[in-house]
């Protein structure tokens, strides 16, 4: 920890200093909040990164120019103004030499940095939250394992929103049920990509509360622009109360309510592959889903507490309605806790988006859910398929999957 | 004997000359006779003639340059704003994996071949290379590989995993359209051209170079062609293990990549990258060789640190093979292994930051014409070196873990790419056209050429590092506005730049071919010296005769035809012409060697190449099909071996000579 905040410290004041002067010129043409800068760091392990990226883009800058004006001043000069063939020497081995120290000297320093930069980030031993992260065609799959300290004291499964508690030492462990996928939330990291067969470890940590943005980087086929996700840092405070809520046992729609009846839609539909924790059949037994008998990957997203989250398809879509949302996303760092924790309301929910996608998913998100393509994979979906639900059957598990907070 | 005599005519076919008892073998086998037509399409696909080789590569390939580009154009449609409708997820997936694919096996690889096969055996003074035979069999196979990674276009889909085609997401389940398959075999097939190519080449550059000219003496683009042909003969054998595998597991049920069974799909990463990083140079090293040649004759000085120029290109060859995974330092490689690697790739940028040096010194102090292929050069110093810079910052393994797939590769490889290899290639395009066809380029065309291929590459590849910067990953079919940031400079302002600078790039890509159809209509021919040239290959004819040169010339120097047109002032130490380059070309003519040996035309490379396409079709199509390729195969193959390298009309060593040739006959 002393050495990362004497990187910090020391790079700060380089930084402060050659950001104001080159900072202006490059900056000045680009985006301003950016979701994905890789250039604002929000917690150590990015800010590790950034140290670095600050010494070696400047010193890409400075050579850059320096050999380029050089090389603009000889092109001027020794234009042909009639002048005579010169002698013609083969060069100077002095030059030569001189030439290739001066980069290898430039290079040994930044490698010494790298070098460093590269065993700090793969430090491991002082974790403090392990949580499991799979990728899958195409979205994200978190698995909190219980552990004490956090307050987890049985497992949660959560999909597409990472939740992590701030100034936490947090480490995924990441893998994947079908193709390699990438993690990558750059604020907090660089990407690690999940290999299925393998755990890649990759830390993260964040300073502040905030929502911060990531995408999948490793190409996952068809709809691998389509899987996004998010981290979410709450404060120690907010993240017990998230944590509380995600383990608060199932409550029954109201008999006779709409939500009663989208719950038997969802039991008869949904429960093929999405689980929701507590969920009984009418003859009282559990409700289990199976998904690996019908998602070749073999998982589905886990819907217990769909509307504690804000976007849903892999992130792709919003929960949250426009003016919800931006109500979310642009909240301060102390009051995004509280406007998170809210979930998402009737009146916030981005109905739109949500209806359409129970209506015909494969044409919100390009998936592999047409039974006449699915030869390959032994009839199996890669991806939700149109389940050809009616209007009504569709206001009814809206209404239910508004209880699931 | 007249030098004109030399070609076959149909009155020397071998039934009517051969007046021997035995038969020769072509004969032999019945129906089919050596091909004797010397002009007419026969005569080019029949040919054997380095020459006539090269120039259709270079058409070929700059077809699929096309081709490519209308792909790229597709890609930029789509991206310019934001959810974009012109492509599907599933055709704008199609599109990147054969924009990048096509792009480099189909026009880098090969215009650099066209270049290789046409000007290395006249840089070293040869009558053609090794095996002629064979250098038309890779010219013919890499047509069966284009075609058949195309044709998957109209067969249900081209490949969509990406030209590094990672597993296990181009498995059978994953990518369950043949567009995979038909990747795999096209690129086997054009690998296997490759491979021959670069041991015939290598071959050609070891053993049949002019008296005189050491290894220290070659041209710098031949030693760059030697140095890509070494790369090639380790690395092609590394991808095209992993396309068998991957061959096997698709079409035969094999599980090398299938994770539930075992695999660690690693393995593919490994091996194609250490396959594709050395490929990276395959790509890039013609186009330093061609500016290496281009600068100093513009410069009209020797190329500065010459040996220098040729050891780093040979480090960078080598050091080359041992930077592979630093494509995979997201992959979760181990702290160890990322050091390693990225200290490797620092080191890299040594020998590379050498050469650009000696390119600028080359020039400092010289007299410089900015002629088209001068510019195009200079372009490719000053992107390079950008590219090259950018390149340093990926070497930083943290750094590059936030900027791996994400646009700002994008754009750092296509300023090495597009800025150091497409620019090298077009400066050689318009160096060497006088060469080939015998007349000079519009050089007025030729600067707007340049000048709007410059800034349409600048306007679409520089934006992308912003992009990248700011979060925008790459193989995506759309980008949204959610994660576009706000301010004027926003995505959708760069997105939309880069995309009206790709049809800026392509307005002059299309002045290039204006100039070259306006050329071919132009009835002047070009000065045989136009550009004061330094090398072999100008001590010759333009277009060269078919067997190059009257008289194998004996070198001195290294710039040998430089030094036999100017001699040192002993006064001020400038130069001082002695001779005019056309004298000395007419008096080669003047003293033509004797009995020069030729290879003659031959049906059985193509009919070869033809049968491997056939063979490779059957492991999509079914055993019958490949059960045709096979006999064709097998077919030809015998007709190659019975058939003899030389004609029967001309392979004779008249007892009345001494016995001693003046050249070393192509072996065929």
């Amino acid at each position: 920890m002393d050495s990362v905040n004497n990187v910090k410290s020391s790079s700060h004041r380089i930084r402060n200093s050659i950001a104001t002067i080159i900072g202006f010129v490059v900056l000045a043409g680009c985006a301003t909040n950016a979701p994905q800068d890789t250039w604002q760091p929000k917690g150590d392990n990015a800010q590790i990164i950034n140290n670095l990226q600050w010494i070696v883009f400047p010193m890409a800058g400075v050579v850059g120019v320096l050999v380029l004006g050089f090389y603009a001043y000889t092109i001027y000069k020794y234009n042909d103004r009639g002048q005579p063939i010169p002698s013609q020497s083969h060069g100077k081995p002095i030059v030569e030499i001189i030439l290739t120290i001066i980069p290898a000297l430039i290079l040994t320093v930044v490698g010494v940095f790298t070098f460093r930069g590269i065993f700090e980030l793969a430090n491991t031993e002082d974790t403090e939250m392990v949580i499991n992260v799979t990728g899958q065609q195409w979205w994200w799959e978190y698995d909190y394992p219980a552990q004490d300290e956090q307050g987890i004291t049985q497992p949660i499964i959560s999909s597409g929103q990472l939740v992590i508690p701030v100034g936490t030492k947090v480490l995924l462990r990441e893998t994947s049920r079908d193709v390699i996928h990438s993690y990558w939330i750059p604020a907090l990291n660089g990407k690690k990509d999940a290999v299925p067969g393998r755990i890649n470890l990759l830390r993260l940590q964040a300073d502040k509360p905030g929502i911060f943005a990531g995408q999948c980087t490793e190409f996952c086929g068809l709809s691998h622009a389509n899987m996004r996700m998010e981290a979410i840092a709450l404060s120690q405070e907010d993240f017990a109360k998230w944590v509380a809520n995600q383990q608060k046992a199932y409550t029954a729609p109201a008999t006779g309510s709409l939500a009663k009846e989208g719950e038997s839609v969802f039991l008869n539909q949904c429960i093929r592959c999405h689980q929701v924790n507590g969920l009984k059949k009418a003859d009282g037994t559990p409700a289990l889903a199976a998904p690996d008998e019908n998602v070749y990957s073999g998982a589905a997203p886990n819907l217990s507490h769909l509307m504690s989250r804000i976007t849903f398809a892999g992130a792709k879509f919003d929960l949250l309605n426009k003016s919800c949302r931006s109500d979310v996303w642009d909240a301060s760092s102390e009051t995004i806790g509280g406007k998170y924790l809210a979930g998402v309301s009737e009146s916030c929910l981005n109905a739109t988006h949500l209806r359409a996608w129970l209506r015909n998913a494969p044409a919100m998100k390009p998936m592999y859910a047409d039974p006449a393509k699915l030869a390959s994979s032994g009839g199996k979906y890669r991806g939700m398929p149109n389940l050809g639900l009616t209007e009504t059957d569709i206001d009814k598990l809206v209404a239910y999957l508004l209880t699931l907070k | 004997m007249s030098t004109n005599e030399l070609t076959l005519t149909p009155s020397q076919s071998p039934s009517l000359v051969n007046n021997k008892l035995s038969l020769s073998p072509s004969q032999a086998l019945g129906a089919v006779r050596r091909p004797v037509n010397t002009n007419g399409w026969r005569a080019w696909l029949f040919t054997v003639d380095h020459k006539k080789i090269g120039i259709m590569y270079g058409v070929v390939a700059f077809t699929f340059f096309i081709v490519g580009g209308v792909e790229a154009l597709l890609i930029r449609l789509q991206l310019a704003l934001p959810d974009g409708r012109i492509l599907s997820a599933d055709k704008y997936n199609q599109m990147f994996t054969m924009h990048g694919t096509t792009m480099i096996f189909l026009f880098a690889m090969p215009t650099a071949a066209a270049f290789a096969n046409y000007f290395l055996p006249l840089q070293i003074g040869a009558r053609d290379v090794a095996f002629p035979r064979l250098n038309a069999l890779s010219f013919w196979l890499f047509i069966a590989g284009g075609l058949i990674l195309n044709a998957s276009w109209f067969l249900g889909g081209a490949a969509d995993g990406g030209w590094f085609m990672y597993a296990p997401n181009s498995g059978p389940v994953f990518s369950p359209s043949n567009g995979v398959d038909f990747w795999i075999l096209g690129l086997q097939i054009a690998g296997i051209a490759s491979l021959i190519g670069s041991i015939n080449l290598i071959v050609t550059v070891l053993n049949m170079r002019a008296p005189g000219m050491t290894l220290m003496k070659m041209p710098v683009f031949t030693w760059m062609i030697l140095v890509v042909q070494f790369l090639l003969v380790f690395s092609l054998p590394v991808i095209t293990v992993a396309l068998v595998l991957l061959m096997f597991q698709r079409s035969y049920g094999a599980t090398f990549f299938d994770v539930s069974q075992g695999a660690d799909p690693l393995l593919w990463q490994h091996l194609f990258w250490i396959f594709g990083h050395p490929e990276v140079y395959v790509l890039i090293l013609p186009g330093f060789g061609i500016i290496s040649e281009v600068l100093p004759t513009f410069s009209r000085k020797p190329l500065f640190g010459y040996p220098f120029v040729v050891f780093s290109g040979a480090s960078i060859g080598l050091v080359g093979f041992g930077v592979w995974a630093h494509h995979m330092f997201a992959s979760g490689l181990g702290p160890v292994s990322v050091a390693v690697f990225s200290m490797a790739t620092m080191a890299i940028a040594i020998p590379t930051g050498v050469k650009i040096f000696n390119w600028i010194l080359t020039m400092w102090g010289g007299k410089i014409w900015y002629s088209a292929a001068m510019k195009f050069a200079i372009g490719l110093v000053v992107l390079f070196t950008i590219g090259g810079l950018s390149g340093v910052t990926h070497a930083v393994a943290p750094s590059d873990t936030q900027q791996t797939d994400t646009y700002y590769i994008v754009a750092h490889f296509h300023y090495v790419l597009f800025g150091g290899m497409v620019f090298g290639l077009f400066s050689g395009f318009y160096y060497w056209w006088p060469k080939v066809f015998g007349k000079l380029l519009n050089e007025k065309l030729g600067s707007w050429n340049f000048w709007l291929m410059v800034i349409g590459m600048n306007l679409t590849f520089g934006p992308m590092h912003i992009l990248g910067l700011q979060g925008q990953p790459r193989r995506m079919y759309i980008w949204t506005e959610a994660r576009a940031g706000e301010g004027f400079f926003n995505f959708g302002f760069w997105n939309l730049v880069s995309s009206i600078g790709s049809f800026v790039l392509a307005v002059g890509v299309l002045f290039f071919i204006i100039n070259v159809i306006k050329t071919s209509r132009n009835p002047e021919r070009a000065p045989l010296d136009p550009w004061d040239a330094r090398t072999l290959e100008w001590l010759t004819t333009s277009p060269p005769k078919v067997h190059n040169f009257d008289r194998v010339p004996v070198v001195h120097h290294l710039d040998e035809f430089f030094h036999r047109k100017y001699e040192e002032d002993e006064a001020n130490h400038s130069m001082k012409s002695i001779a005019i380059g056309e004298d000395l070309i007419r008096a080669e003519e003047d003293a033509a060697d004797a009995d020069i040996h030729l290879p003659g035309p031959s049906y059985w490379p193509l009919l070869l190449a033809i049968g491997v396409a056939v063979l490779g079709l059957g492991v999509v199509y079914g055993t019958p099909i490949m059960v045709v390729g096979a006999l064709v195969v097998l077919f030809a193959s015998f007709g190659w071996v019975l058939e003899p390298s030389v004609p029967e009309a001309i392979d004779f060593d008249s007892p009345s000579h001494d016995g001693h040739t003046k050249e070393i006959a192509p072996l065929g």
